[in-house]
């Protein structure tokens, strides 16, 4: 798929849920899905070191890789929202 | 708003925000397929685990290639040498055991948890790997059922033996010998939408049994059984996709 695609796919989805949602097709929704999922990233290599990082937890405490690191290790998990 | 959050679903791990997406940046999995003029989807990541040892260095990492699937925690622990004895079934032949387990007895749609084997064979006999020849039968575990969206599996290296009986070469292994593998769930929507029906019945919430298969076939020096299929059964409790927040108190 390419950027303009993607792109026009996501924004008319969106809109399409902000109006109710009456005019989405299956079809539809497998593009939307596509659409995200294409070429994934997946970042750092095993063997390679992370960025180190600094930010706020849900109690606005700043928190970085080292404080978070425990004895055997860290479990880091990217989600995409926790807003919706 | 992250605070709202944690407590409305009894978090207490920490939870960090990553304000105008600077980490995901820096970590190279900004979903770059979603346009920056997006209003709701501009600055997620592609979703997926690290597992990062003391010295900062990734030691696994899990992402899939649709977002609507998701690894477990407990699958990256199983994949990191930690045994699953939570959630697995024992099946024993008179010259095997077998454990299969999960990584977990719940998860929801959608997910990835991991699946383990461990067989131990009896001294002088042993099962066969691959590649063989048809008349073998090789060892093997399936998944089957509405569950069941993809499964894979990863014997470890087999060794060659030369087995004088037949005077043939083949990959064996003997002892005790463990292998782990992935099993997606099923993506089920979380709230009913008519468009997403011709995608599939929806996955009821609660327990169900996941069904698979233990294929092998052991043989020792002198004689071979016939190839056998040992089926099993484990449970598997599945969440409702979008759990009610706890009530508030007070």
């Amino acid at each position: 798929m390419d950027a303009t695609t993607k792109a026009s796919i996501l924004h008319e989805m969106i809109r399409r849920m902000g109006a109710g949602g009456a005019n989405i097709t299956t079809s539809d929704w497998l593009d939307f899905v596509q659409a995200q999922n294409d070429d994934y990233k997946t970042g750092p290599a095993i063997g390679e070191k992370v960025p180190q990082f600094a930010l706020a937890d849900q109690n606005g405490q700043t928190r970085t890789l080292n404080d978070l690191m425990g004895t055997n290790g860290l479990l880091l998990v990217f989600s995409r929202s926790a807003d919706w | 708003m992250l605070q709202r959050f944690a407590q409305a679903y009894g978090i207490e791990y920490p939870m960090l925000s990553d304000v105008g997406s600077k980490v995901i940046r820096e970590f190279g999995i900004l979903n770059t397929n979603i346009p920056a003029d997006h209003p709701m989807l501009y600055g997620i990541p592609f979703p997926g685990d690290y597992l990062i040892s003391p010295d900062g260095v990734v030691r696994d990492k899990l992402f899939l290639s649709n977002y609507e699937h998701r690894p477990s925690a407990s699958q990256i622990s199983m994949r990191n040498g930690a045994d699953a004895k939570a959630n697995s079934v024992e099946l024993t032949t008179d010259v095997l055991s077998a454990t299969i387990s999960l990584s977990t007895d719940r998860c929801f749609p959608g997910q990835e948890v991991g699946v383990g084997l461990v067989v131990r064979i009896k001294p002088d006999w042993h099962v066969y790997g691959e590649p063989l020849p048809k008349s073998y039968q090789s060892t093997a575990v399936q998944f089957e059922g509405p569950l069941v969206d993809e499964f894979s599996f990863e014997m470890p290296p087999a060794k060659s033996m030369l087995l004088k009986a037949v005077n043939e070469t083949l990959p064996v292994y003997e002892g005790e010998i463990r292998a782990t593998g992935k099993l997606g769930i099923k993506w089920s929507p979380p709230i009913p939408a008519k468009f997403l029906e011709p995608l599939g019945p929806p996955i009821e919430p609660g327990l169900h049994h996941l069904e698979g298969t233990f294929r092998f076939q052991a043989c020792s020096d002198q004689l071979c059984q016939p190839p056998q299929t040992v089926r099993f059964k484990l449970p598997l409790k599945i969440e409702k996709g979008i759990p009610a927040p706890p009530k508030k108190s007070g």
